[in-house]
């Protein structure tokens, strides 16, 4: 039977989240739900306007974004959540959605009467999702947090770096990241609900979600009482192992070797048989130990070749090897293009553009991404009048009066 | 079961994870804490993985990552290249609810696992497939570590930022710790899990088709996205202007002042210095500009701070500011102990050490456990007594080289 017959196109079809989300962490979880057929309804407000509707200078841009990846697929109301008649329309929203998101620091939603214990009373089964950089508990729960400072208290930003210097910050990808384990705990709450009809307030702490990612050397650390430190591009068991120069202006590949059958592969490759059988290289652990001297060499076959020639050659050979892709190299890459990870969307003016499209491919329900970034408030009326039945002069008179503002 | 509230999401649901790579692994690790029976398919000599990096100790036998990505996980072998290897992994996927697989596209074949026989054969299972570069596409073959994906999806070009790229400007890009793009292909996986789980009742199985670069490019749209508005970041013009890594007198901290009264605050936490309080850097645009004489102060003044006291207080005046916390550090703040973040898992030869179960409170597992130290330690359990072949069975497998 096609998925049409049986009625179901996606895997959120019906359902609804009323999604409070700011910043990056927390709208990238709900896009992510979006992008799997939930109706995503953001709630904004003309008196804080999110950070994609207003220049941004710390990120060199100067006017309102034209297009938020984030907020892609997700219908916009306005909501003042200062006045408290905004609480109760906002509590209305809760009752008729199956899934609450917020990223507030702890404390603002009971502060304002949308703590889980109110959402609770008006929607029993709600599932809530709450995003922050330290979670809703601990002493530090109310301290303030972007990507670089979460991945720092992480300990990510800590162990990234060159072996001789300073940590790195992390950015963007630090928040998506956050994002993507809140989608993915968000599923879980969903998938439990369908199955036993209860709801749950789901706890996401962004610094922790860095903290997954050194689970390993902290085990390690735990162990035997040595942390493994900044490595650079340096991996156990892996030479080589690093990102090499190529032809071109700050043009790179990627090679990494593990196993002897890729070795054996690289030297063929290079038309370095001598390799196989040098002291330095021929046995894994003085390959490692001698990796240095062939990042050097292997920079000598590299730096004056594309780097597309070098991973399509190495590729061939049994090499993992790959061009270290600028945002230009993503979106013009046929094989991204081609799996629908990167999309063509058109404006509502009718104008292109390319953008992310859903990381999965499913088979009978796929994932999809429709819709443009919507204009503040541009939902109003159909969540305000069609879903939570007011009528168009309660609307007006809430409009003026800044409630729906 | 008694009260459906304890119930966690994935009881009951069996979950087979034929795997060698990072990203399906930790795909497994997170179903098994969601509450799933999670089975892990290995050749008789192990997973590779078991290899990788130094033993945790003599009597463990694998490594930290091992250790790490197969909590709460039971394990048996298989030998894929003898039929009766691929006949008892059809009998475990008939058994399932979930195939989490990273064979090649080019090799399904040979062991049976094309996506069109498991339909055929289990039309109500999930399959999961987990690749570096996807199921399909002119790079489905393509090999990919960490490295290598992290590099595909974006930000390997972009990293480092800040200080670090201040001080060493002609070297390669550098990677992010570990495995960032593997574990985030991992988690995507369990994402598309879920979400083909919710209409499995309705729809029966399908096939998922998870890409590890394609979800290291979700998670970097923000560089796409900035593309779209007509800028190609690089790593030099995306770090920010001023603040970032600062080198205190006892170790780093971050700062980054977003918002004006974060600024203000930082002001306020330096002492009001005359510098800061120059006109010419009131407005968030001029200060943009002199990013490069604010960095100069700001690291002056940050050499003769100690860190702990320097978060605390600028924290109490709204100043985003953090320190880059070690392993030990992170192990055992009064933060890490209130949420219980670690567990308290047996190892052997090392007693109980902590491990971190996941990066959310909700419905975790009370107790975890590492995978066995021995490859294929619970074939009696699971081909014997769950599959119900016998004793005399599973010896002769072991006899013939299948298990």
């Amino acid at each position: 039977m096609s998925a049409g017959n049986r009625g179901i196109n996606k895997p959120l079809q019906g359902l609804r989240i009323a999604d409070f989300t700011v910043h990056a962490a927390g709208p990238f979880s709900t896009h992510l739900l979006a992008l799997l057929g939930a109706e995503c309804i953001k709630v904004e407000t003309s008196k804080r306007l999110d950070v994609f509707r207003k220049p941004h200078p710390v990120y060199g841009r100067m006017e309102a974004a034209s297009f938020a990846q984030v907020a892609a697929n997700k219908k916009s109301v306005q909501i003042n959540l200062k006045e408290p008649r905004g609480v109760e329309l906002a509590k209305r929203l809760v009752a008729v959605s199956d899934m609450m998101c917020e990223s507030f620091r702890p404390g603002v939603m009971e502060r304002l009467g949308l703590g889980y214990t109110a959402l609770k009373a008006v929607k029993p089964d709600i599932v809530m999702l709450s995003v922050s950089a330290c979670g809703q508990t601990g002493p530090e729960r109310s301290y303030a947090g972007y990507a670089p400072l979460f991945g720092a208290t992480g300990g990510l930003g800590t162990l990234t770096g060159y072996k001789d210097g300073p940590p790195v910050e992390l950015r963007h990808v630090m928040d998506h990241s956050a994002g993507l384990n809140a989608a993915t705990v968000a599923l879980a709450a969903l998938f439990r609900k369908k199955r036993t009809g209860l709801g749950l307030h789901v706890d996401l702490a962004a610094r922790e979600v860095a903290t997954s990612f050194i689970g390993d050397a902290l085990l390690q650390f735990a162990a035997t009482s040595t942390a493994p430190g900044r490595q650079g591009n340096d991996a156990a068991n892996k030479a080589p192992h690093n990102v090499y120069p190529c032809a071109g202006k700050d043009s790179w590949v990627s090679i990494a070797v593990a196993t002897d059958m890729e070795w054996r592969g690289l030297a063929g490759a290079l038309g370095r048989p001598d390799w196989l059988t040098n002291p330095k290289y021929a046995e894994a652990g003085t390959r490692w130990q001698n990796r240095k001297d062939l990042d050097a060499e292997i920079t000598a076959w590299t730096c004056d070749r594309k780097r597309e020639d070098v991973a399509r050659m190495l590729q061939a050979a049994g090499v993992a090897a790959f061009p270290s892709y600028t945002s230009q190299d993503i979106v013009d890459d046929p094989h991204l293009n081609q799996r629908g990870a990167i999309q063509s969307l058109n404006s509502p003016e009718g104008q292109s553009r390319k953008v992310v499209g859903p990381p999965w491919r499913f088979s009978r329900t796929p994932g999809s991404l429709d819709t443009w970034t919507p204009k503040l408030g541009e939902h109003n009326q159909y969540v305000f009048g069609d879903l939570l039945g007011l009528t168009r002069d309660e609307i007006d008179t809430l409009i003026r009066e800044k409630v729906i503002y | 079961m008694s009260d459906p509230s304890n119930r966690a999401p994935l009881s009951g649901v069996v979950v087979v994870e034929h795997a060698t790579s990072v990203a399906a692994s930790y795909a497994g690790r997170v179903l098994a804490l969601m509450g799933a029976t999670v089975i892990k398919v290995e050749p008789p000599d192990g997973d590779p993985l078991r290899r990788e990096g130094a033993s945790l100790h003599a009597e463990c036998g694998v490594g930290p990552l091992f250790a790490y990505l197969n909590v709460n996980k039971s394990s048996v072998t298989l030998n894929l290249g003898l039929p009766e290897g691929r006949a008892i992994l059809g009998e475990l996927i008939d058994r399932a609810s979930v195939f989490l697989d990273d064979t090649a596209p080019s090799d399904r074949a040979r062991l049976g696992i094309t996506p069109d026989e498991v339909a055929r054969r289990c039309p109500e299972l999930i399959y999961v497939s987990v690749l570096p570069f996807g199921a399909i596409g002119e790079h489905s073959e393509y090999r990919g570590y960490e490295l290598n994906l992290f590099h595909a999806g974006g930000e390997g070009y972009l990293m480092p930022n800040g200080l670090a790229l201040e001080m060493f400007p002609d070297r390669p890009p550098v990677k992010i710790y570990g495995h960032f793009a593997e574990f985030n292909g991992g988690t995507s996986a369990v994402c598309a899990t879920f979400a083909a789980l919710m209409v499995q009742q309705e729809m029966g199985g399908q096939f998922v088709d998870v890409s590890v670069q394609d979800v290291n490019v979700a998670i970097s749209c923000f560089a796409i996205q900035q593309l779209g508005e007509g800028t190609l970041e690089n790593r030099h013009e995306r770090s920010f202007k001023y603040g970032g890594v600062l080198e205190c007198c006892d170790g780093y901290v971050q700062v980054l002042t977003l918002e004006q009264h974060q600024w203000e605050g930082l002001v306020k936490l330096m002492g009001d210095p005359k510098w800061a309080l120059d006109p010419e850097l009131k407005d968030p645009l001029d200060r943009g500009r002199r990013g490069k004489l604010i960095n100069l102060h700001l690291r002056a003044w940050a050499k003769m701070q100690l860190v702990e006291d320097v978060v605390k207080r600028g924290q109490a005046l709204g100043v985003p500011l953090a320190k880059y916390a070690e392993p030990d550090e992170i192990l055992e703040s009064e933060q890490t102990r209130v949420r219980e973040m670690f567990h308290k898992v047996p190892a052997a030869g090392l007693g109980e050490i902590p491990v971190l179960a996941a990066p959310y409170q909700f419905m975790l597992p009370e107790k975890l456990v590492f995978c066995a130290v021995q490859p294929g330690a619970d074939n009696a359990r699971v081909l014997g007594e769950w599959l119900g072949h016998t004793a005399s069975d599973l010896q002769r497998w072991a006899g013939a080289g299948a298990s």
